[in-house]
């Protein structure tokens, strides 16, 4: 088979970081080739290189042979290259065939030229068995069409290469077969396919070979009949590092909560939860492993009492069932909660670092005195000063605006505020996103640190990395629901791998 | 350089500062732009502007009367920030205004009211009424999601036609389309050439501020207002908040809407009352960049133009019209000035400038 893509030692820096070193990927026509890595492997940016929006550091892109630069989108489509996103780019009111059509140059005509492009498009529906309702509002379509309208888009631009990003993520069991239905009749016309997906199961299925990312860098290209799952996973996990910083508690303490057969939404693959069972044990750090988007924002939702269970039950620390879930109650009962998007759900961006210090505790009597109407501004000013001092929050003052720090330090303030009366259980999700390894550091101490003061903890985290390191016991989620649970001393990172992927 | 307690960033100062300055350089430049309207009808600005000044604030009895003009429009300024500290966009302060000025009328000429009862009862239920037509919107929006911006202006329509029917229909005087004058004894008390609901709006804009800053209440609606999702995170009760700051913004607006009838010649309900006041105390609102404080030295501000306005065209003969010119352009200024200071390309020039002069300084 001809080769159409070749990358060839493709580097991103951003800064003194590398998102991409030294990558080199080759697809061949009319083959699927799959782009396996963990979460921060790589994967985005070497697409973002490929479709033009990003320029490469160093290293080149030939196609067909031929070097080419790839300084837009546009030059993207120009030499052939589709990109399908995860998220669709269409516009829910307009039919399928307006959106295929939106912002195609084919005709020197100031009037559209519907009829013309109709005729293209049911061509290729044709030949390639996709099936659109072109009449239909995109708003109205079900899933697995809006992404065929995606696919189409990408072909009637006159598409060589097509990079499906996480295709089967967003799809019903049914769908994903039509799907891959589509590629197989798109690659035995001569289409390439770049495949972005993390079940292996899945890739073992559809791909002819896999390029397997790790920390940025491309680990080995492989045929899938030469290699196995297993062999897949350790490529994509590569060595990890089990030695210990922390030690592993094997005793925990007594169940400070405790999830019996929850569901919520379980029909909704990635955002519902399935039968859901755990105890999270005092002095304990449980850690939730799983690729993101597979159930662990309704996991963090429901502990911290913003949503509320549709069947099983949730029980506290005395067993007595949780029948009010609202994040008052939990907060009253101790939860302390580090959220998943510090600056949408854990600080008012606004308000000073000092207000957002105090955040939960204005009507303590702490902070204000007549059954917590009026504010001591001078208890608040002295509290945050030494807990910016406590916790090094980098700021030129407490009353700076909290929005004007960097991430590692409205970390730390959101951290200081929810360790402050030390919580019975802490809920951490993804508490490290993005944040530089000083940062990273000091909150996995912290968290350490409440652990052996006897909180329970449960850590979140799509980082595998950061999951190894800190927990006790692990459990794995996958499309809702929980996979198994591994000791946090010497884990079977092999067997939590795949697990991870669904297997 | 050493850090003390409280200082703030070099940027977050000039942040501040450039706050405080691009209202003030609208209010001018907008009078930059009305003395080129002047002076292109022929006519001297800085005398047109002189009678301006002489006609809003030349003697006592016309700084009150400019105060007593400025006085429903820091009710309904203040409404409008109360309202939009909590994140609610409130453009009803017309109807809530009308609901309030109405309900004291019904009270006065309905249980046939006189002295301090009349104004005691007449401004309780003007305030009652107020908050609970700011409550109705509010329903609406936290029970069936309805957006308060569209409920509110039509809740100003249903508040305008009542009122009508009310100085139609129910208490007309002798037929007229007006209510009758609210009888002497029941009226609002002067000091000092202006009737005391001008001091009660700047005591309860300094009252609006201490609860907004100083009290956990104000904190929850602040927190409230800037981040809805971290403030319902961190367990705080947010639909109630919300509907508490609905209701309270009317309450305002509907106890400006009383005082206003209580306290300002001809004292009684007429076509026309309240019209306008709820969208200008939007706009003060704006300028005064939501601080209760500034919002009442803006509605001051907006007073002085009205009053002296007429002053300016019986003396240099141009129509009051400029006046309302100039006062729209103050609010596009300040608005698409505030706007533009948050670009980020507009960030970076200032701060460039504000480098530059700060070696300037280490140089001399």
């Amino acid at each position: 088979m001809a080769e159409l893509l070749r990358m060839t030692n493709i580097s991103k820096r951003f800064g003194s970081f590398y998102a991409n070193k030294n990558v080199n990927l080759e697809v061949e026509r009319g083959e699927v080739h799959t782009l396996l890595g963990e979460n921060g492997a790589g994967k985005s940016t070497l697409m973002n290189v490929l479709i033009g929006l990003y320029q490469p550091t160093e290293g080149t892109i030939s196609i067909n042979g031929k070097e080419v630069r790839i300084a837009s989108p546009a030059d993207a489509v120009a030499q052939g290259i589709g990109m399908v996103h995860q998220h669709f780019m269409l516009i829910e009111n307009m039919t399928g065939l307006e959106n295929i059509i939106l912002g195609d140059k084919r005709h020197k005509s100031l009037m559209l030229q519907k009829a013309d492009d109709r005729k293209t498009v049911e061509e290729l529906m044709e030949r390639y068995g996709l099936e659109i309702d072109l009449d239909e509002r995109v708003g109205e379509m079900s899933i697995g069409m809006q992404q065929r309208v995606e696919i189409m888009k990408v072909l009637f631009r006159g598409a060589e290469l097509l990079i499906l990003d996480e295709p089967t993520a967003v799809l019903t069991d049914l769908e994903v077969q039509g799907l891959f239905d589509i590629m197989n009749s798109l690659t035995s016309e001569g289409k390439s396919i770049i495949f972005i997906s993390h079940k292996m199961r899945e890739v073992m299925q559809i791909s002819d070979r896999v390029t397997v990312l790790r920390r940025g860098e491309s680990v080995e290209t492989v045929r899938v009949a030469d290699t196995t799952e297993q062999e897949l996973a350790d490529l994509m996990i590569g060595q990890k590092f089990t030695e210990s910083v922390y030690e592993k508690v094997e005793e925990a303490g007594a169940p400070e909560l405790t999830l019996k057969n929850v569901s919520y939404h379980p029909e909704v693959k990635h955002g519902g939860l399935k039968d859901v069972s755990l105890t999270i044990h005092r002095g304990e750090i449980l850690g939730v492993a799983g690729i993101d988007g597979n159930g662990q924002t309704p996991l963090a939702e429901l502990v911290t009492g913003l949503i509320s269970p549709e069947s099983g039950e949730v029980t506290g620390p005395d067993g007595a069932k949780i029948a009010l879930f609202s994040p008052e109650a939990f907060i009253g009962a101790g939860v302390g909660n580090i959220p998943e998007d510090r600056n949408k759900m854990g600080l008012v961006g606004d308000m000073t670092v000092a207000e957002n210090l105090v955040l939960k505790q204005t009507t303590s009597d702490r902070f204000s005195s007549g059954h917590g109407a009026w504010l001591k501004m001078g208890a608040i000013a002295e509290f945050a000063e030494e807990k910016r001092q406590e916790n090094d929050i980098r700021c030129t003052s407490v009353n700076q605006t909290a929005r004007s720090l960097s991430g590692g330090n409205q970390q730390k303030v959101i951290l200081a505020r929810e360790l402050d009366g030390a919580p019975t259980l802490l809920v951490a999700v993804y508490p490290t996103r993005g944040l530089d390894i000083g940062a990273t550091e000091f909150i996995h101490k912290q968290i350490v640190a409440q652990r052996d003061a006897g909180c329970a903890v449960l850590l979140i985290s799509a980082d595998f990395d950061e999951v190894l390191k800190l927990s006790d016991r692990i459990v794995v989620l996958f499309e809702g629901e929980i996979m198994g649970t591994y000791p946090g001393a010497n884990p079977p990172i092999k067997e939590i791998s795949l697990a991870m992927a669904g297997k | 350089m050493t850090k003390s307690k409280h200082t703030l960033s070099a940027e977050e100062r000039r942040e501040k500062t450039l706050m405080v300055l691009t209202p003030v350089a609208s209010v001018l430049l907008a009078l930059i732009v009305g003395a080129i309207i002047i002076a292109c009808l022929g006519k001297n600005p800085l005398q047109g502007y002189a009678a301006l000044l002489q006609g809003s604030l030349g003697d006592l009895p016309k700084i009150g009367k400019t105060l007593e003009r400025a006085c429903p429009l820091i009710f309904t300024g203040l409404a409008a920030v109360f309202a939009y500290k909590c994140g609610v966009f409130n453009l009803g302060g017309e109807g809530q205004f009308i609901m309030g000025g109405c309900a004291t009328a019904l009270t006065v000429f309905g249980l046939g009211l006189t002295g301090p009862a009349a104004l005691a009862l007449g401004l309780i239920a003007g305030i009652v009424v107020g908050g609970i037509w700011g409550l109705l919107p509010g329903i609406m929006k936290i029970t069936r999601g309805l957006n308060e911006m569209i409920t509110t202006i039509m809740l100003n329509y249903v508040a305008m036609y009542f009122m009508e029917f009310v100085f139609k229909n129910l208490f007309s005087d002798q037929g007229l389309p007006k209510t009758p004058a609210i009888p002497k004894d029941g009226r609002l008390p002067e000091l000092l050439s202006a009737h005391i609901g001008v001091l009660m709006a700047i005591i309860l804009g300094i009252v609006i501020w201490y609860v907004l800053f100083r009290t956990s209440f104000g904190f929850k609606i602040r927190a409230t207002g800037m981040n809805q999702t971290a403030a319902r995170v961190n367990g705080f009760p947010v639909r109630r908040l919300v509907l508490l700051s609905f209701v309270i913004s009317g309450a305002i607006a509907g106890m400006g809407g009383s005082i206003e009838l209580l306290g300002k010649a001809p004292y009684r309900l007429a076509d026309g009352f309240g019209s306008g006041f709820g969208f200008d105390g939007v706009a003060i609102a704006l300028i005064a960049q939501l601080n209760p404080i500034a919002a009442i030295v803006v509605a001051i501000l907006f007073g002085i133009l009205s009053t002296g306005g007429t002053m300016m065209q019986s003396v240099i003969g141009v129509p009051t019209a400029i006046i309302d010119i100039t006062r729209g352009l103050i609010i596009i200024f300040a608005v698409a000035g505030m706007a533009m200071i948050k670009l980020p390309a507009i960030k970076a020039f200032i701060a460039s400038i504000g480098s530059k002069s700060k070696k300037v300084e280490a140089n001399a």
